[in-house]
């Protein structure tokens, strides 16, 4: 339980726009916030609001539980003259000295975004006096933090006992009040911190929940935020594989000019050496490489496009089918083989072709390639070697043809 | 005379410039006031300023405040405030007291020290100001405090009983 009062700074200098839309309405609007968060937390809290500049300090309103007297408060404020801090937090002292209900602990949080006139021991003074009435004492301080800086950190030094008492400095050209959501301004002592649901468990705070909401308040909200979750998820996994099939086709590129039958196995190892060479190994590049060796034992050729498959499952599948093809021809039922290898024989040749052709336009497609080469960690698009694999392998969709053919009399 | 213990309302007991590490309850309360390794200690300087509230008017006898060990650090001038629930350290230093104590090594040593019967005979919030220590230590320090008297007559709200409930 806590009584606050909050000083306000209605000085000249808070008609400065760097914080929008200017200081002193970005000020309003964090102390409506901070009023409204504070009275929430418990609802026997009580904020008052005090202005700094002007003649004197003026108390607008003495700590009170109601909300609307506080934000009525703040209307109509008239900006002038220079902050007066040490007589305002005294007399904010003496507010909160006279509060009504002696349980409550007392907290003044100063708002300031003018430079200080006091000098350093007269505030420090006043710290240890605020200190020694058992007074806690939080500062937001927004613009003038070279002349500020040094003094506010010896008050806040002075009059912090076991932590109670924070200093927040907010840059200028951020919206004040989002700054000082997640601060320990706003982290109430004792009770949920701000933001969490003020119904249902509101104890067990924010965090208890998967988003942040509590689905019993709002089962919709929570099940479009679940779904929401999983698709990007899901989106995720396909970039991932995505990245994976990139990997194997340069590692294909790479081993371009020398694609023949006999060079398959090799080819198996030459995928994943040239990530090997140019990155630390990643868990796709691991993993491909371990599928990659197993099946060079069995399948040669078929056996490594199957590898390739496994590991690429949706956006590898312009050169993954022919793979699928012959992997097929690992299948146990020697019938269904056959009955495969008749029907492959026939137009396999030709959908092979097409196939290829798909994959040749793809790699084609520049633009496309180097985004995909980009995106993975250590490869350089730029990288001449790559470049005059990826030319070749252009070139060697024939041969590659011929390949198709061969794999599939090596089937039989 | 009893140990007011019972009577104080415990929520609303507030100690002003009392170091958060050594608090209050150290010096107040059942159990940690007899252990002599618990005390109270101030913060900022030597002054400390206790508010004790009572749950109803009560009627003091006498008090009791122990400071043992360290010599320097026990309090020496004391004000005792009655019914002045917003008394602060520039208050309690200006105004007269309802009694004041200078306290000796033999005070100090946890015998009740008498109060002026007539002066606190309707006590609803003690304050107990302790203005500076024996040897202008920086802080002082607390091992016991306790109050002795009656509560007076004593209303329980929880026994009254509608009139006529075994009638409806």
């Amino acid at each position: 339980m806590e009584a606050t009062v909050v000083c306000i700074d209605n000085s000249e200098w808070t008609r400065n726009g760097d914080y929008a839309p200017t200081r002193f309405q970005a000020q309003a609007d964090a102390v409506n916030l901070l009023a409204g968060a504070k009275t929430e937390a418990n609802p026997e809290n009580t904020v008052g609001v005090l202005t700094m500049a002007g003649k004197s300090p003026r108390v607008l309103v003495t700590p009170t539980p109601d909300l609307g007297k506080i934000l009525n408060s703040m209307q109509n404020l008239d900006i002038e003259g220079q902050a007066n801090l040490s007589s305002a937090v005294q007399i904010a002292q003496l507010a909160l000295k006279h509060r009504q209900n002696k349980n409550q602990r007392q907290r003044i949080v100063i708002f300031i975004g003018s430079p200080i006139a006091e000098d350093k021991e007269k505030l420090v003074k006043v710290a240890k006096k605020l200190k020694k009435n058992n007074v806690a004492v939080d500062v937001v301080a927004f613009g003038s933090e070279e002349t500020n800086g040094d003094k506010l950190e010896s008050f806040i030094g002075a009059v912090n006992s076991g932590d109670n008492s924070h200093l927040i400095t907010v840059p200028a050209g951020v919206i004040l009040s989002d700054m000082l959501f997640g601060t320990p301004i706003f982290q109430i002592s004792g009770g949920a911190g701000y933001g969490a649901a003020p119904g249902g468990d509101a104890a067990a705070g924010g965090d208890a929940f998967e988003f942040g909401v509590d689905p019993n308040m709002d089962p919709e909200l929570a099940m479009a935020l679940r779904v929401s979750m999983q698709e990007e998820r899901a989106r995720q996994e396909a970039a991932t594989a995505a990245a994976a099939a990139a990997d194997g086709t340069a590692g294909e590129a790479g081993a371009g000019p020398s694609v023949s039958l006999a060079g398959e196995g090799d080819k198996a190892t030459a995928a994943p050496a040239t990530v090997d060479e140019a990155s630390p190994m990643d868990e796709d590049a691991l993993l491909q490489q371990a599928l990659a060796m197993s099946m060079q034992v069995d399948a040669g050729a078929g056996g490594l496009e199957n590898a390739a498959t496994s590991a690429a499952p949706s956006a590898a599948a312009p050169s993954a089918s022919s793979g699928v093809d012959a992997g097929m021809f690992d299948t146990e039922d020697e019938d269904l083989r056959l009955a495969l290898q008749m029907s492959m024989a026939g137009d396999g040749a030709e959908a092979g072709k097409e196939r290829q052709g798909a994959v040749t336009d793809v790699l084609n497609d520049t633009d496309y390639v180097n985004s995909l080469l980009g995106s993975l960690p250590g490869v350089d698009p730029n990288d001449p070697a790559l470049q005059g694999a990826l030319a070749s392998l252009t070139k060697s969709t024939d041969i590659k043809e011929e390949e198709e053919k061969e794999d599939g009399k090596d089937g039989k | 005379m009893t140990d007011m213990l019972d009577m104080i309302d415990w929520s609303c007991v507030e100690c002003l410039n009392q170091n958060p590490s050594r608090n209050i309850g150290n010096a107040l309360k059942q159990g940690y006031r007899e252990d002599d390794g618990l005390y109270l200690e101030s913060d900022t300087d030597d002054q400390l300023l206790l508010h004790i509230p009572f749950t109803q008017a009560v009627k003091l006898h006498s008090w009791a405040i122990k400071s043992v060990g360290t010599k320097g650090h026990a309090p020496r001038k004391v004000k005792l405030f009655i019914n002045r629930p917003s008394l602060g350290f520039s208050e309690a230093t200006d105004f007269p007291a309802v009694q004041e104590f200078e306290l000796s090594e033999d005070d100090l040593e946890g015998k009740p020290l008498p109060l002026k019967l007539v002066k606190f005979q309707s006590v609803n919030i003690l304050s107990i100001f302790i203005e500076d220590n024996q040897e202008e230590e920086e802080t002082t320090q607390v091992q016991k405090i306790v109050l002795y008297g009656s509560a007076g007559e004593k209303m329980n709200v929880n026994e009254i009983k509608k009139v006529g409930e075994e009638n409806s």
